[in-house]
């Protein structure tokens, strides 16, 4: 038995246990805390990367907890009833999405919290967030991953609402939390539908079994509409811009991380549990809720006037281009294929993208909020003079998020476009229209917090942890918008395959067959 | 070195090379502009709309868009309201959406 096998777990085990123990290592010394930091964030994003080499390379991996051999997923009796972790290309895409930004999330925290406000808590609970992901994006058992997104809620709203000694925080950490619980327990009550139907937790025999019955419906319902709040999707997504902006920028875009796992989370039930129960009149439904998503999100980003909220608004719109764009490919699943699966590569595509220049926007406002003492644009000016990286940054960001060439935001936005044309030239439109209006809202943050004379006095310029940071996330903009056909090519088209035909090679993974 | 897109392709370097272009064209044509530029004169006196401003006077982010923004006040205000930072608020809209999903997935 090789310890490759036990990449899948291992991916998982190092940040829960990581979590834990750094407390631990803080009351030693606090160098030691951060030493630990990076030798857990190191060893997952190690683990992470061996897993997504494994399956982009060698096809979905299994594994099972407790069984005599990490590949048996069936019992005594022929019956999967174990917990089994299952990676598939999807699962290992995300997977890579999540040590992007919580590896970066983690380097900048290192240079950007404080001892003595929470940074050890903080890194704790970044970890956690971290551990959580991994597993709802791992997991082949449907009540671990009710289980995960718990963990996920506990430790996200535990990030947005360490800082007890500022007022808006808690308050931004009641109301997500009250929002999480609500979807969670949507999630939960699905779980038991099902159980109760079928006797089984796990999703490949679950997927064997569907057929789209009345309490296959009634679970549906439930997991679409708790995950598309998990997802920031409009109406339900008023909770985001209030996490996302009272964050810390280390939290902000692993919360990031964490809304894209939801959407995950939704895709998989679709795509994957579901298969051909789910109707066209439900890719309608989020095709709709993804237009409403970007116009309203955009329109709200045009009248902040806190760098934060902005930028939150800016996050939340991007979630409403990948729902389109999974919508188009559910309506056009039976009728047009090759365009529903050019709308969910684009999808697919637009999340690692997003993660990156979001992430780095994120990164960029924690770094003036540092240096100035505060995030608001009416009293910001004349950062270039002296934040000269903040600055060509959060330029980067901001224009790939737009979806200017040659960056990486472009060349999603451009497979959305043209994808969801074909559906309706309408919604294309629209689509478009937003992307002009937040390039608009970027133009508006740039001017005034970076450009005319100075108006503020630096007190604190970014350290190198947080140059680094922001420098990843850089470097996989400008990457993935020179190529963007290798990155497509090589990650985005399997992971999009395997939502789009993979369901029957998922469940010959697990049940065998 | 393409990335199909359904429709067409998209390659980014040749549109960088196409961009690298313009900009040399850009830059021959600035090259031939006036001479007489002088720093430290009077040349360099900030002015707006017309009228001489005192150095130091920044246009700050939230002025820009303003006429955009005051002719959809009324959409604005009610998206304010919509979001009206009261839990039980989205409370509210997360049962209506539930309705919502719950409609189409029977009934579909």
């Amino acid at each position: 038995m090789s310890f490759a096998m036990h990449v899948p777990i291992l991916a998982i085990a190092a940040p829960l246990l990581g979590a834990f123990s750094l407390p631990l290592m803080a009351k030693v010394h606090h160098r030691l805390r951060d030493l630990w930091a990076i030798i857990v964030g190191a060893f997952t994003v190690a683990m992470i990367v061996t897993l997504a080499v494994q399956v982009f390379g060698g096809g979905i991996q299994v594994y099972t907890l407790g069984a005599e051999a990490p590949d048996a997923t069936l019992g005594p009796e022929g019956f999967p009833i174990r917990i089994t972790l299952v990676a598939d290309a999807m699962g290992a895409f995300m997977a890579l999405i999540s040590a992007l930004l919580g590896g970066a999330a983690l380097v900048y925290a290192l240079g950007f919290a404080q001892d003595g406000k929470g940074k050890t808590l903080s890194m704790s609970l970044l970890l956690l967030l971290w551990a959580g992901m991994l597993g709802l994006k791992l997991t082949g058992d449907l009540f671990n991953f009710f289980v995960f997104l718990e963990i996920t809620t506990v430790a996200a709203c535990g990030l947005i609402a360490y800082r007890v000694w500022e007022s808006r925080p808690p308050e931004a950490a009641f109301k997500t939390l009250v929002m999480f619980i609500l979807g969670g327990l949507m999630v939960l009550l699905a779980v038991a539908l099902l159980y109760g139907e079928y006797g089984a937790l796990n999703m490949a025999y679950l997927s064997n079994q569907i057929g789209g019955g009345l309490i296959d419906r009634m679970a549906l319902g439930l997991l679409v509409g708790g995950l598309l709040m998990k997802a920031g999707a409009v109406p339900m997504h008023m909770w985001a811009p209030d996490a996302y902006g009272e964050a810390d920028a280390n939290t902000a875009i692993v919360l990031v991380a964490n809304t894209q796992a939801g959407l995950y989370g939704l895709l998989r039930m679709l795509f994957t549990l579901y298969g051909g129960a789910a109707t066209p009149e439900v890719g309608w439904l989020i095709t709709s809720l993804g237009a409403l998503t970007v116009l309203v999100t955009v329109l709200m980003a045009v009248v902040q006037h806190r760098l934060g909220r902005l930028v939150a608004y800016g996050a939340v719109s991007q979630i409403g281009y990948m729902l389109l764009a999974a919508g188009v490919a559910l309506v056009t699943v039976g009728a047009r294929p090759e365009f529903g699966q050019l709308a969910l590569q684009g999808s697919v595509f637009h999340m690692i993208n997003d993660a990156a220049c979001i992430g780095l926007l994120f990164l960029c406002v924690g770094a003036v909020h540092r240096a100035t003492g505060t995030g608001d644009l009416r009293s910001l000016g004349g950062l270039a003079h002296t934040e000269r990286w903040t600055s060509g940054f959060f330029l980067l960001g901001a224009l790939a998020l737009a979806g200017i060439p040659p960056l990486n935001g472009f060349a999603s936005k451009l497979m959305i476009y043209q994808s969801v044309f074909m559906l309706s030239p309408i919604l294309a439109a629209l689509a478009v229209l937003a992307s002009i209006l937040l390039l608009a809202v970027f133009v508006r943050a740039f001017q005034g917090a970076f450009l005319g004379p100075r108006q503020n006095v630096v007190s604190k310029p970014p350290s190198p942890a947080m140059l680094i940071g922001m420098g990843v996330l850089a470097a996989v903009v400008i990457a993935f918008g020179l190529f963007p056909d290798v990155m497509v090519r090589h990650v985005v088209a399997p992971a999009a395959e395997a939502l789009w035909t993979g369901r029957d090679a998922y469940m010959a993974a697990v049940l065998g067959g | 070195m393409r990335l199909l897109t359904g429709e067409g392709f998209w390659s980014p370097l040749v549109w960088l090379a196409l961009a690298a272009g313009v900009a040399l064209l850009a830059w021959a044509l600035r090259s031939r502009g006036r001479q007489d530029y002088k720093r430290g004169t009077e040349q360099e006196t900030p002015f707006l709309s017309g009228e001489p401003m005192p150095e130091g006077v920044h246009v700050g982010g939230q002025h820009m868009y303003w006429g955009f923004v005051e002719a959809l006040r009324p959409v604005i205000d009610r998206l304010r309201a919509f979001h009206s930072g009261v839990v039980s608020d989205y409370v509210t809209w997360l049962v209506v959406m539930l309705a919502v999903v719950f409609l189409v997935v029977m009934l579909s």
